[in-house]
């Protein structure tokens, strides 16, 4: 049950991490590469993307990480996106050809941009996906109270306050 | 100005807001194509001019938000105290510059080359869309905030892939070195034909034009600061259910410490906004552009001399056909998705944008305005501009999208000057004396008046051209 909650929580940040895969498939497909390999460029990076994606929305709802604050998000894909990016060249590409060290130090200049990406995505998608999930988790539950304090923090203008 | 309370600050450094408005509006034809040709054409050097126009645009909006979440009110509101035909000036640059549907065609014509719909057939599409949307939407920024923030949000991260995945170690070294040449100008860069290029697209590094102003009409619709006692505007269909809007803004008690330890809050709060998420995905987005348009030339050589053309369209083409030839077509539809979603973003900002800036000077400072709702007048200037644009997309100037974009980029480096000496004028003479800006942050204000004013007239009289 708990192992179910927990897996709830993991599916926006995982779905992002697929996603953000799915557009490597894309790459290589249509760069005019046979089907098979675009579907094993586009796995090769969705899996670990979606393994850190999903991972981060378990902490999140341990109460780890904070909803929305960058600075940590930043480092957990400084080591989570040039980790996923090793493990596709590794299995499917030639990017290796300069060097690892060259390799990951692009990445993890790269990879903040994604953490971005990444954080605005998932703050966007995770309230709703709370919202429906909340009955019947309480983890999700405790989350989506979290982001429902946050929202009235900092939306806390009072229909009297609003009136001339 | 009454006197109200401040609220309190979001709890932590929030990475959702109104800064996705200026991301959206700022990512745009500077990024993805103007700073790339000239880092084609000069090297990565002439980046440096780059980092300052992105930086002074961080400070230019730590200091919009200033007197937006002081006051509530906007920057508009503020040049009226200061002198009221200030801000009819902006008034009607707005007017002259942001009623050309140019933004719109760079966008659509990419669309075209990847789904082969006619460009006119999409921009029209998309202007009428937008005005039915925002009609129909209850709150408009909210609305707004979360389409764009997804959209935004995709295309940060596709970027991101995409550069992860054709870009090298090396590109981006020379690219960021590029940044800190300082006074790097080839003999070739100071003559007519190419002076006025880099004055336009120094102009257009980060936010360009008057998108800075507007920028403080959405903190007040988000809520920041005293702009939390501000009613927010709504679609045409729920006009009715607005609350009446104040005629000025409110001002909180400086002398009391609470609220000033409350309005350090808001401080850091959109100091972080400037910092991370304005100059770091300009940086982020420019950088990665700029490392494709390498990758292109190191696959075909030729793209670097179809990107000398001035024809904008020609160059996407052509730095888009560029990586496809090579082998990599799909860079080359990814490429145009890209332009065709910041052209899609800017489209929706700044038609929100131009409408509520033009909807707050007429509802303040125009008799017998107040008659009407603000949903009303905003509704008006919406539907104007889209009636407009499609106007002259169908019999319009027959010099095409570009010629529009050239006109835009001349008025933009005048307005981007004139508002940092307006900035200058409202923060120092309007602010109460504990919140007014430091003597730095008035310099690094000054120095931009200085920019962008400077280089204009340099271009001018040195050239005789006003803008590239």
């Amino acid at each position: 049950m708990i192992q179910r909650q927990s897996l709830e929580l993991a599916l926006p940040g995982a779905s992002i991490g697929a996603g953000a895969g799915a557009i490597a498939g894309g790459l290589t497909l249509l760069a005019g590469q046979p089907a098979g390999l675009a579907a094993q460029s586009a796995l090769t990076l969705a899996v670990p993307l979606a393994l850190f994606g999903g991972l981060y929305g378990i902490l999140l709802g341990r109460g780890i990480f904070r909803p929305g604050t960058f600075g940590p998000v930043g480092l957990y894909w400084m080591a989570g996106f040039p980790l996923s990016r090793l493990v596709q060249e590794s299995l499917t590409g030639v990017g290796l050809a300069d060097g690892v060290l060259p390799f990951l130090a692009y990445q993890l200049m790269v990879s903040l941009g994604f953490a971005i990406g990444f954080l605005w995505l998932h703050e966007r998608m995770m309230p709703h996906w709370l919202l429906r999930h909340a009955e019947g988790n309480p983890r999700a539950e405790a989350l989506l109270a979290l982001y429902i304090r946050q929202a009235q923090a900092s939306q806390p203008r009072s229909e009297k306050g609003a009136r001339r | 100005m009454p006197i109200r309370k401040l609220p309190e600050a979001p709890p932590s450094v929030h990475i959702l807001g109104p800064t996705v408005f200026l991301v959206a509006l700022g990512v745009g034809m500077g990024e993805s194509y103007m700073w790339p040709r000239l880092v084609l054409l000069f090297g990565p050097e002439i980046r440096w001019l780059f980092l300052i126009g992105v930086t002074l645009q961080a400070v230019v909006m730590l200091e919009m938000a200033r007197y937006a979440m002081a006051t509530g009110e906007s920057i508009f509101s503020g040049a009226a105290r200061v002198f009221k035909p200030l801000m009819w000036f902006f008034f009607i640059v707005a007017m002259a510059v942001y009623i050309w549907p140019g933004h719109l065609s760079a966008g659509a014509a990419a669309l075209e080359q990847i789904s082969g719909i006619p460009w006119m057939v999409t921009a029209i599409a998309g202007l009428i869309l937008v005005g039915v949307v925002f009609s129909f939407a209850k709150v408009i920024y909210n609305l707004l905030e979360s389409v764009l923030s997804l959209l935004i949000g995709t295309l940060v991260i596709g970027t991101a892939v995409v550069a992860a995945m054709v870009g090298t170690w090396s590109d981006v070294v020379t690219t960021i070195t590029g940044m800190f040449s300082f006074g790097y100008l080839p003999a070739e860069a100071m003559t007519a034909a190419w002076f006025p290029v880099i004055v336009g697209a120094c102009a257009f590094a980060g936010p360009s034009g008057m998108q800075q102003m507007w920028y403080t009409l959405h903190l007040r619709a988000a809520g920041a600061g005293m702009g939390a006692h501000i009613p927010k505007v709504r679609g045409l269909r729920h006009a009715g259910e607005e609350e009446a809007m104040p005629s000025r803004g409110f001002m909180f008690d400086t002398d009391d410490p609470a609220e000033m330890a409350k309005w350090k809050g808001w401080r850091r709060w959109v100091t972080f906004d400037a910092l991370l998420l304005f100059w770091g995905i300009t940086m982020l987005v420019t950088i990665s552009f700029t490392v494709i348009a390498q990758a292109a030339v190191r696959q075909n050589p030729a793209v670097r001399t179809a990107i000398q053309g001035d024809d904008r369209e020609v160059a996407l083409t052509a730095m888009a056909d560029a990586v496809s030839s090579a082998g990599s077509s799909a860079l080359g539809v990814i490429f145009l998705g890209f332009i065709a979603l910041i052209g899609l973003n800017a489209t929706l900002g700044l038609f929100d944008s131009f409408s509520r800036g033009q909807a707050d000077m007429t509802y303040n400072f125009v008799k017998g305005a107040k008659k009407l709702r603000m949903s009303h007048l905003y509704a008006g200037f919406l539907w104007g501009v889209i009636i407009f644009g499609i106007l002259i997309l169908l019999f319009g100037p027959a010099d095409g999208p570009s010629g529009i974009l050239d006109t835009l980029a001349f008025l933009s480096t005048f307005a981007m000057g004139a508002y940092c000496v307006t900035l200058l004028l409202v923060n120092n003479r309007m602010l109460p004396k504990p919140i007014r800006p430091k003597w730095w942050t008035n310099l690094i204000i000054g120095f931009g008046a200085f920019f962008y004013l400077g280089m204009l007239f340099y271009s001018l009289f040195a050239f005789g051209v006003v803008v590239g």
